[in-house]
């Protein structure tokens, strides 16, 4: 096992060296470089061609590359353009805040979809099973920016329940800073946990429609176990393995962030910032982020690899 | 004053899902833009139980703010709105000078500003009680400190140009040659209130804030004087902990997202009367609901016209409105820049060198139906490159160049530009095809731009887009910033203007922002005169201005499209409300009734 890991560790660092170098070639050849955006009567063309030799942004590409890597190993991912400030700092601001968010997402969409798969495939065919899929359906099918849109403006803005824009309130201090935060994130977290459970009840229903019928919960049946401990041993076990396997790809979730949302409720998360570094050519921050993204990934997929193996023995790798 | 904006982006910005403007039902609301008052008062007697609260403020703006507050390094107007009540008016902070409606400076700011045609010298002399609002006093070299900012070899500013040269000493400093700015002397002292400026020559424009040659502004020195200049954007007396000059100081801050602020003590002017102020970045999608549920005071940072119908027929607040600071032009691509002179260099075999061609496609289209249409008549046609916002020099007799294809039919037809089949051929009888390059941006923006082409086609001009499609912005400003190019043979874009209507910098024979590469002795000699010895006189400026902007008109090289008028809903409980460049107490004079 612990082989395994080890292994799966080993092959990443090629994996990153080779996205790092897409990543920085791919973000230096798009048109245009971060002083463009700033172009105005009275900023002077002199001094952003002083700032772009400063920057070393007209040196070759390996060059550049070579530098980044070298800082990158001392910690210091270069200061954004945009913000003016190092990209370190920003993403720690900007990811604490999209982490609170997703993490309050994830477990409300969990705590919704969990119950609401099993007892959906416990009672198929009937009307509670229905009456969950058309649930499921509908969230599917609107537009996730509409139910924001919507949200907000009847929640937020209708009857004022909720704070509208930002993750706190500029005056909250102490223990105020803690319920200002979560006051600001459950709305859009629970927009976000209702409209996103398809996935998980749909998945969780068939599994346990398939445990049901298989051969070890007939024995159990027939051994005179009843049927609520047959769900909570046998057929939930069983049925969150394909859930499971998700799990890890969540971690990657809890940090990219949600343009739509971000913008919709104006909170600064991590969505919003690699838009932004995109559109004003914020080299460093794209390059950070797209890095970071990428580890997360590779590392989101061993776990979920990992969680798999503890599950279920099966697929254990020797 | 000093207002930047990230114009280009802000056009290209078009991540705009759905707006909740789309529920209401009434989108045919228009506005004379002639009967919005920059100031608005309500009636009432003053209701002192809200004075003791919050001014609410929304900062319309679709993503979170950088938050540096020292207005020498910052590059964009969020930054500057939502610490303006560190300052005196919304988008200026730390001001040295009041200025009248024309931005033109006059005494009674913090600091009074002579300037001496014979010496050559501006001398800057500050109050005796400006404080900053940690309680020490604001000093000559206060003033001095930005100059060290802008121009230091390691600076992260992007103000430096080649007009700050002017100041003796500056060019060394620079460059790294001189460790001090030899022609900004303090007579009193670094501690003292006065400091003297000499220059290689004074002009007429620094009368005016916001000119490009004495900087408008002072950093805390005292304050700020441990941190390296190149480590200054990123300090916490920057960014978490600032000071101000302003009516109110800073009690805490949300990075990205809010300003919270208290009145300041130490503040020379009037006590302001509001206890509070919050601001707080509100997305343009959902501005219009958020004021109809009634959750700001008014708001800084621009709304779009599309919000107008929703946010005009609000009961709770009364719109009052500017002369926008930008405007949407048009220009040809006339020649291209030697790279060895830096000078733009017309060339007169270009596809559009025909002065008849170009007045022909500007009278051929129809911008006043479109404007109305989508701007609720908050933008409208301009008429000349020097926006209304210059009330003293905008020579608004100038008619530019309204919809009449028969006009343009008949140019094309003198100029030799003659239809063969469907379209119109070059004089020489060689197929003509016109690239217009226009960048990605809101629907009715794109909308705009192709009810423009088939005006075009209309009277046989082969007009497309350039590339077949509306350009990303980055790629748009990368090929026309290019010193030659043949993608575009007309192009649409904006600039946004400061506070001092000097035109050189777009439209100079030098000026790497003239993008279509127009110059002639006679521009040269008119953009010079603005300027001159003899523009110290108000009369002679505002003639030269005037005969700048007609001969402009006629040549068409760069002609405007719309101009914009700024609108802000304001709370109908508050009290002197007024927007005006001449009122530097915006914040203290503010209050609520009942």
């Amino acid at each position: 096992m612990w082989k395994t890991i080890l292994r799966r560790f080993l092959i990443m660092i090629p994996e990153l060296i080779i996205l790092s170098m897409l990543v920085f070639l791919l973000a230096k050849a798009m048109p245009g470089d971060p002083f463009l955006g700033s172009i105005n009567p009275k900023s002077s063309p002199q001094q952003i061609h002083h700032l772009m030799q400063a920057n070393g942004l007209y040196d070759p590409w390996y060059q550049q590359y070579w530098n980044w890597v070298v800082h990158l190993f001392h910690g210091d991912l270069g200061m954004s353009y945009e913000y003016k400030e190092p990209v370190v700092g920003l993403i720690q601001q900007r990811g604490l805040n999209t982490l609170w968010l997703a993490l309050f997402t994830m477990i409300m969409t969990y705590m919704i979809a969990l119950p609401l798969g099993v007892y959906a495939g416990k009672h198929e065919g009937k009307w509670q099973d229905n009456l969950v899929r058309v649930y499921t359906y509908v969230t599917m099918a609107i537009p996730f920016f509409v139910v924001l849109v919507l949200g907000i403006w009847i929640f937020g803005y209708l009857f004022n329940l909720f704070p509208t824009a930002g993750s706190i309130s500029p005056t909250a201090t102490g223990f105020g800073t803690v319920i200002s935060r979560l006051t600001h994130i459950i709305l859009p977290g629970l927009l976000g946990a209702l409209f996103g459970t398809v996935n998980i009840v749909q998945y969780l229903r068939s599994e346990v429609i398939d445990a049901k019928h298989s051969a070890y919960v007939k024995t159990a049946k027939s051994k005179g176990i009843p049927m609520k401990d047959i769900y909570r041993h046998h057929i939930f076990r069983n049925s969150l393995l394909p859930i499971a396997a998700f799990s890890g790809y969540s971690i990657t979730g809890l940090l990219a962030g949600s343009i739509f949302t971000e913008m919709v409720f104006s909170y600064p998360g991590m969505g919003l910032l690699f838009l932004n570094a995109v559109n004003y050519r914020d080299y460093t921050v794209i390059t950070a982020l797209v890095l970071l993204y990428g580890f997360l990934n590779l590392l989101g997929t061993l776990i979920s690899d990992v969680v798999l193996a503890v599950i279920d023995p099966r697929i254990r790798v020797e | 004053m000093n207002k930047y904006r990230k114009w280009a982006v802000m056009v290209a910005m078009t991540v705009v899902p759905l707006t909740l403007a789309a529920c209401s039902n009434d989108q045919n609301a228009t506005v004379n833009p002639n009967k919005l008052k920059p100031s608005y008062s309500a009636q009432g007697s003053s209701d002192s139980k809200a004075n003791q609260g919050t001014l609410k403020l929304a900062e319309v703006n679709n993503s979170p703010f950088a938050g540096i507050s020292s207005p020498t390094l910052s590059t964009n107007a969020e930054d500057s709105d939502v610490f303006s009540p560190g300052g005196e008016q919304p988008g200026s902070v730390n001001s040295l000078f009041k200025t009248d409606s024309d931005y033109k400076i006059i005494d009674g700011g913090m600091a009074n500003q002579r300037i001496d045609r014979n010496r050559q010298t501006v001398t800057i002399t500050l109050r005796k009680n400006a404080k900053w609002s940690n309680g020490s006093p604001v000093t000559a070299k206060d003033i001095e400190y930005p100059y060290e900012i802008i121009a230091n070899p390691n600076t992260k500013s992007q103000q430096y140009s080649s007009d700050f040269e002017n100041i003796k000493g500056m060019a060394d400093y620079h460059a790294g040659t001189a460790k001090t700015i030899s022609g900004i002397e303090m007579p009193e002292g670094e501690n003292g209130k006065k400091v003297v400026i000499h220059v290689d020559r004074v002009t007429p424009s620094m009368q005016y804030a916001g000119n490009s040659f004495i900087w408008g502004s002072v950093e805390p020195y005292a304050y700020i004087k441990d941190v390296p200049i190149d480590k200054l954007t990123s300090a916490p007396q920057i960014r978490k902990k600032p000071i101000f000059t302003g009516p109110y100081k800073l009690d805490s801050m949300v990075q990205g997202e809010s300003t919270s602020w208290s009145p300041n003590k130490y503040y020379y002017g009037k006590q302001a009367k509001i206890k509070h102020i919050n601001i707080q970045v509100v997305s343009s999608n959902n501005i219009a609901a958020a004021l109809k549920a009634k959750k700001y005071d008014f708001t800084l940072g621009g709304l779009g016209a599309n919000n107008y119908p929703d946010v005009a027929k609000l009961k709770d607040y009364k719109i009052t409105g500017n002369p926008g600071n930008s405007y949407n032009y048009f220009g040809f691509n006339l020649g291209h820049m030697d790279p060895k002179t830096n000078q733009q260099v017309t060339d007169p075999n270009m596809k559009m060198s025909n002065k008849k061609l170009r007045q022909a496609m500007m009278y051929a289209i129809d911008v006043n139906t479109p404007a109305k249409k989508f701007g609720h008549g908050l933008t409208a046609r301009g008429n000349t490159l020097i926006p209304p916002i210059f009330k003293d020099v905008h020579d608004k007799n100038i008619k530019g160049y309204s919809f009449d294809q028969k006009k343009a039919e008949k140019l094309l037809d003198e100029a030799g530009y003659k239809k063969k089949g469907k379209w119109r051929t070059q004089p020489n009888g060689k197929p003509l095809e016109i690239n217009f390059g226009v960048m990605q941006s809101s629907k009715t923006v794109e909308a705009t731009m192709d009810s423009y082409v088939q005006n075009w086609r209309k009277i046989g001009l082969n007009v497309k887009y350039a590339g077949g499609k509306p350009m990303e912005m980055n790629s748009f400003y990368e090929a026309l910033q290019a010193p030659k190019q043949d993608e575009m043979d007309i192009y649409a874009a904006s600039w946004s203007v400061g506070s001092e209507p000097t035109p050189t910098q777009l439209y100079g024979a030098d000026a790497a922002y003239n993008m279509g590469h127009f110059s002639t002795p006679e521009n040269t000699k008119l953009l010079n005169s603005l300027n001159n010895e003899q523009s110290w006189n108000k009369n002679y400026r505002k003639q030269q201005y005037s005969k700048w902007q007609r001969y402009m008109n006629d040549q068409a090289a760069y002609v405007p499209e719309t101009y914009r008028t700024d609108w802000v809903p304001v709370n109908s409980k508050l009290k002197n409300y007024n927007s005006d460049a001449a009122n530097n107490q915006f914040w203290s004079n503010l209050e609520f009734t009942k």
